[in-house]
């Protein structure tokens, strides 16, 4: 049992799970407590001791499975479901078993030969000779040559060669067949028919979580566990689909650990000068002997932050990851306002506080607002930005724009920049374009770069970190 | 002390909270290995209740320490009473002046009171905070923690050397041991993540909003006035709305104040008027509520068209006649 478990939390961290000796051990002096446990206790035991994160529920619930003799709980299950689908309660299905078993004696006597054993075993619901035989296929496909690092398929392929998958089909479809010449009356011919076809289908689905089970163990995918700092590096215009998924818990979690250390920041700031007013008066209550010294707290000086983003389609994934990191770290800072752009401007604030992050990240970037398959215009953006809402900012605004500049060769309005410079606390623009290709072709990044208290270049998730750290800290 | 796994949850169903056989085995775990729970969660699934609820079946009495941004050793553990040892030093200024009566010089006067000086810094002039309490505590406790991640980091990482020694150091007392391993539960509504460090010294327990059959009951047994037609109904509005997209959905304890709101209202079935009005106690937001009710009307329609084809006269249909 004890190399059983060691095991079986070895293949969860090579799944990616963190599991720490400690919580291995404890695992098992759990288990010694609870007796002699069923299967579900010791997977209560074991997600109570080794899973800590519930992220890591899915992946825990899903080896589990697997790993332990998953197979005979499949077996039991798709009995169930046979009664089922084949019709009514269990007790017609016990009598419709032994209608078949009597067809089934009938057909030896008639023609001489027996059904093979895996296909006796199979309509007759011998569920422990069912798993014996399927484990000995998977185990001697284990043993045998080149077998290793084989693919699912090829080895659920191997599997049924092994136990003569192709023999037992045309065995129970020849039955099929004949159950009206063994005397079978219409209506039962056509449910055991179902009941037939039903088992087949249970036998090949078996097989192929046999496989699965195997090849699980054999080949892990690990789940980003060291993936966090290559994705880091990597630039936002490269991003797959699943990577833009794993992209966004890692925001997450930068933003997480990023509002631990301005936590630990500001506690320490919190701590003023000494405040001789109130030491005295605080300390009446002691006879005027100064016990409980107090300090002057400093006030919270929590800045306000207007973001603009570009949502064309170069920059839509920077500005996603943006957004998210914005509204993650949104108790960190007084106010929050966001607007899009790619030829108009559109407001954003609302969405996020009526949606879930995410959600009102991807309705943002759907369309709803503005019109996200446009040109670029920059000029023409900033320009109602500065008739509609130059009124969102003042002197202690920090004022983001998300871009890479590129106008189209538009008017690129400048003066607007300038006006909002002149208002806010600063200006930071950050540019997910490479730093020598601004000022070429259509970028009017040299033209915006004079009204900007700070530029950066922008194009990975460390940079972005970077960014976001200066800005909760400034 | 619990005997089985299916003995917490006898005595847990006793005390009138259900529980799933996973979490009876956490707690089974934690009481024989004294291993702290770290329980999480979305709000309102019993996290807290369930230390409550420990504490009771086990007959020990509940310490509870809430958690809040700026919690610090001394609301936490021990604080010394600054204002009776002044107030004592003044009552005692003759007493003092007898001890000191006779020394000659100010060096054998020091000698004198220092050692003495054991009198102020005593556990007469400690204040104990809960974690303090749990730890001296004569009699086994109960130690909630609770909402664990609404405190600073420093905090957290304070209290993994008390969960993982039971034992804590005063300096002018030297170190205090626990005389009994309280059994311990920290609550975590997830707004951040706890430390690793501090997972891996607890049993994890995570628990989420209860399958509809889990919450039927959990309502029978805690709002046994209300009707078993109504209390279905409205389990089920409940279970559907939670899959709705809301910006905070409906726990447990939202469901019972529902359910005793509706029997206090006399209501029957959810397709009455009145039953609109009383939305606000389960959802918390505007916006919710006006998804809700959607649902809601849903729901009632879907009813009266099962009692239609059931051939059940429909309530509604009879006031219309009268």
């Amino acid at each position: 049992m004890e190399a059983r478990i060691l095991e079986f939390a070895a293949l969860l961290r090579r799944h990616g799970v963190r599991i720490s000796p400690a919580e291995s051990l404890d695992s098992l002096s759990a288990l010694q407590g609870t007796g002699l446990p069923s299967r579900a206790i010791v997977k209560d035991v074991l997600r109570a001791t080794m899973i800590k994160r519930a992220a890591d529920l899915p992946t825990f619930e899903e080896i589990f499975d697997l790993y332990f003799s998953a197979l005979g709980d499949a077996i039991r299950d798709s009995t169930e479901q046979a009664a089922e689908a084949v019709g009514g309660s269990l007790a017609d299905y016990q009598k419709l078993l032994e209608q078949l078993e009597e067809l089934l004696k009938r057909r030896q006597e008639e023609q001489g030969n027996e059904l093979s054993e895996i296909a006796r075993a199979l309509l007759r619901h011998d569920d422990g000779t069912l798993e014996r035989r399927i484990r000995e296929a998977t185990e001697s496909a284990r043993a045998g040559p080149g077998q290793r690092g084989k693919q699912e398929g090829q080895l659920g392929h191997a599997l049924g060669e092994q136990l003569r998958l192709g023999e037992i089909v045309r065995e129970l479809e020849g039955l099929s067949d004949q159950l009206e010449d063994l005397g079978a009356d219409g209506a039962t011919a056509a449910k055991l028919r179902e009941l037939i076809k039903r088992r087949l289908a249970d036998l090949a689905d078996l097989i192929k979580r046999a496989a699965r089970l195997e090849t699980t163990r054999e080949n892990p995918q690990p789940r980003d566990a060291t993936g966090l700092e290559t994705l880091a590096e990597k630039s936002f215009y490269y991003l797959t689909e699943d990577e833009i998924r794993k992209m966004k818990e890692a925001v997450t979690r930068l933003a997480q650990r990023l509002k631990h250390v301005v936590s630990i920041k500001r506690a320490r700031a919190k701590r003023g000068t000494f405040d001789l007013q109130r030491t005295l008066r605080h300390n009446t209550q002691f006879g005027g002997i100064p016990f409980d010294v107090q300090f002057d707290r400093r006030k919270k000086n929590r800045p306000q932050i207007v973001v603009l983003c570009d949502v064309s389609d170069s920059v839509r994934n920077v500005s996603r990851f943006m957004l998210q990191f914005v509204y993650s770290l949104q108790d960190l800072y007084s106010k929050v306002r966001s607007f899009i752009f790619v030829s108009d401007m559109g407001e954003v604030t609302k969405l996020f506080e009526e949606h879930e992050i995410n959600q009102a990240i991807d309705l943002s970037l759907r369309g709803d607002v503005i019109n996200v398959f446009a040109h670029s215009d920059f000029g023409r953006a900033f320009k109602s930005f500065h008739r509609d809402h130059l009124a969102a900012i003042n002197r202690r605004t920090t004022v983001i724009v998300l871009g890479d500049a590129r106008n189209n060769y538009n008017l690129a309005h400048e003066w607007v920049l300038r006006d909002v410079q002149r208002k806010a606390k600063q200006v930071i623009w950050l540019n997910p374009e490479n730093k020598t290709t601004w000022g070429f072709g259509d970028s009017e990044m040299d033209r915006y770069m004079a009204f900007c208290d700070v530029v950066e270049e922008c194009r990975n998730l460390n940079q972005l970190y970077r960014v976001v750290d200066r800005l909760v800290l400034s | 002390m619990f005997s089985t796994i299916d003995d917490v949850v006898q005595q847990f169903t006793g005390q009138k909270y259900i529980c799933s056989r996973s979490i009876a085995t956490v707690v089974y775990l934690a009481s024989k290995m004294g291993k702290p729970i770290l329980v999480e969660g979305p709000a309102g699934v019993g996290k807290t209740e369930l230390a409550k609820v420990v504490s009771r079946c086990l007959g020990h009495e509940l310490i509870r320490l809430q958690c809040y941004e700026g919690l610090d050793e001394a609301k936490a553990l021990y604080e010394w009473e600054y204002g009776k040892q002044l107030l004592y030093t003044q009552i005692l200024k003759d007493k003092i002046g007898e001890v000191l009566a006779g020394t000659g010089t100010l060096h054998e006067a020091i000698e004198r009171i220092s050692a003495q000086d054991g009198v102020f810094f005593s556990e007469r002039f400690i204040l104990p905070r809960p974690l303090l309490k749990a730890i001296t505590s004569e009699q086994p406790v109960v130690l909630l923690v609770d909402e664990i991640d609404k405190s600073d980091n420093e905090f957290e990482a304070f209290l993994l050397e008390i969960l993982s020694d039971f034992q804590v150091s005063v300096p002018e007392l030297g170190t205090i041991v626990a005389r009994h391993i309280p059994l311990v539960v920290l609550t975590s509504n997830n707004s951040r993540e706890v430390s690793d460090a501090l997972k891996r010294r607890c049993l994890h327990l995570f628990i989420d909003y209860p399958s509809q059959a889990h919450e039927l009951e959990i309502i029978k047994l805690k709002v046994p006035e209300v009707a078993d037609a109504l209390a279905a109904d409205v389990v089920a509005v409940v279970q559907s709305v939670r899959k709705l997209d809301l910006k905070k959905a409906p726990s447990i304890s939202e469901t019972l104040d529902w359910a005793r709101a509706l029997a206090l209202l006399n209501v029957e079935s959810l397709g009455e008027e009145l039953v609109n009005d009383t939305l606000t106690t389960i959802f918390k937001y505007e916006g919710d509520v006006r998804k809700a009710q959607t649902e809601l009307r849903d729901f009632a329609a879907r009813q009266k068209a099962r009692a239609r084809t059931e051939g059940q006269p429909d309530p509604a249909d009879k006031d219309v006649l009268h």
